[in-house]
């Protein structure tokens, strides 16, 4: 039996395409998911936000605390929480699939694929909660102190604050990614790790 | 090339014997079997639930490690394979199918028969392609894209029957094939088993309770209480009648 050793990748095309399709049949849990993302992101990107618009409106004179730390506190912890609950989601997909892990290794899937194939379905959920969260943040922020504002003069100096905040939005959709990997990643594991008889045996 | 070199025995196990420990008891699972499968033989493995026909099949699956003796496949001990070597083990060499089938519900036909292929490394097109050839071959060419759940018990148990395939192994382990199926359903199923094993040469074990099973079979293993019983040809068992569980 001769063998190179090479590893072999599940082509990241199908993998996403496997993914989505595990993320659409459990719709419900992957929507729920999605919105605990999107509150924590969303908060965090609005302080952020605020704290640009309010620098711009204070002008360099003002050396006023634009993000009191308590602020940025809440925002770790609502981030905290989402992870949590990214943890919670993948813990039950790899326990609702012990079988059909099983079954893929069986198929010659090596502990490597299946790590790939739930970080790809953590990453996904991260990326579009990140995107949807940054987004309404940012948005709320902006929103918010255009209403606010009496003057012309006020109300350009927020537009071009907010603007200029469009940046943050990235930042949310990176920061979202890399939480929902690093929550995703006990959970891959555990299921990469999972002996195939033992899953095969396992009765949901 | 692996491929090209033909080994006389396909399968062979050594004094194989597995024990599971629950608590203060250790339960012999499998006791001492040594046989010697050849290459291209269609065989079954009968024996009453907890007989360890099903812990023998996972031995020489290479899905579980045995306590004591050897499994060889293809002339290599598998207790000496790596992790990796394992499951390129798994990937080209054995075909499972499953009582429940198994399939990846997620999944159209198509592409969980060519699931395997992916992990032997082979490319998209001929994929594809071989995975089309496949399921038209188990008479399922007009369902491609349905899903699992879509089929029925028989189609999805030939879906799996492609599946098994996919990679040309040398051997095809059957678990109770027909274990969820009905009479007739059933009996499709073996022919099919049977008609590939003499098309494609491979090699067919399975473990069953099925009696109907046993037309078709080259050799049949009776397994008691972790211990091969006897080995039977199928004349030998056509001529002494059958006692039913």
């Amino acid at each position: 039996m001769k063998r190179e050793k090479q590893a072999i990748i599940f082509p990241i095309g199908e993998a996403i395409a496997f993914s989505v399709e595990s993320i659409r049949r459990r719709l419900t849990r992957a929507v729920i998911t999605i919105v605990s993302i999107v509150l924590g992101i969303a908060f965090l990107s609005a302080l952020l936000t605020i704290s640009r618009i309010v620098i711009a409106l204070s002008g360099p004179i003002a050396s006023a605390e634009a993000l009191p730390s308590y602020q940025l506190w809440m925002a770790i912890i609502a981030l905290l929480v989402c992870g949590v609950g990214i943890v919670n989601s993948m813990l039950m997909s790899v326990t609702e699939r012990y079988k059909e892990i099983g079954t893929i290794k069986t198929l010659g899937a090596e502990d490597f694929h299946i790590l790939e194939l739930f970080l790809i379905e953590g990453g996904i959920m991260g990326a579009i909660g990140g995107v949807i969260g940054g987004i309404l943040g940012w948005g709320v922020a902006f929103v918010i102190y255009a209403l606010q504002s009496q003057s012309s003069l006020v109300s350009s100096l927020v537009t071009q604050a907010a603007l200029g905040s469009i940046d943050l939005i990235g930042y949310s959709v990176i920061l979202s990614v890399v939480l929902s990997l690093l929550s995703s990643m006990v959970p891959a594991y555990m299921a990469s790790k999972l002996n195939p008889v033992e899953a095969l045996r396992y009765e949901v | 090339m692996a491929s090209v070199l033909r080994y006389e025995y396909t399968v062979e196990t050594e004094d194989l014997a597995k024990n599971y420990v629950m608590g203060p008891i250790t339960v012999k699972a499998l006791d001492g079997v040594s046989v010697k499968i050849r290459r291209g033989e269609y065989l079954s493995i009968m024996g009453p639930s907890g007989s360890g026909k099903t812990t023998f099949f996972n031995m020489i699956g290479g899905l579980d490690r045995p306590t004591r003796g050897k499994v060889y496949i293809d002339e290599v001990d598998i207790a000496k394979l790596d992790a990796y070597e394992l499951a390129w083990l798994r990937a080209r060499k054995i075909g499972y199918i499953f009582q429940t089938f198994n399939l990846i519900p997620v999944l159209t036909a198509l592409e969980n028969v060519s699931l395997p292929m992916i992990f032997a490394g082979v490319g998209r097109e001929e994929r594809l392609e071989r995975a089309k050839q496949l399921l038209e071959r188990v008479g399922l060419g007009e369902r491609l894209d349905h899903k699992p759940a879509e089929l029925s018990g028989g189609q999805q148990q030939r879906v799996a029957i492609a599946r098994a395939l996919a990679n040309n192994p040398v051997i095809v382990l059957a678990d109770e094939p027909t274990g969820n199926l009905d009479l007739h359903t059933g009996l499709d199923i073996i022919t099919l088993l049977k008609n590939l094993n003499s098309e494609k040469g491979v090699t067919i074990i399975t473990a069953t309770h099925d009696l109907k099973m046993i037309d078709v079979s080259d050799r049949i293993f009776w397994i008691r209480d972790g211990k091969l019983e006897r080995i039977e040809t199928r004349k030998e068992v056509s001529v002494r009648p059958v006692e039913r569980e």
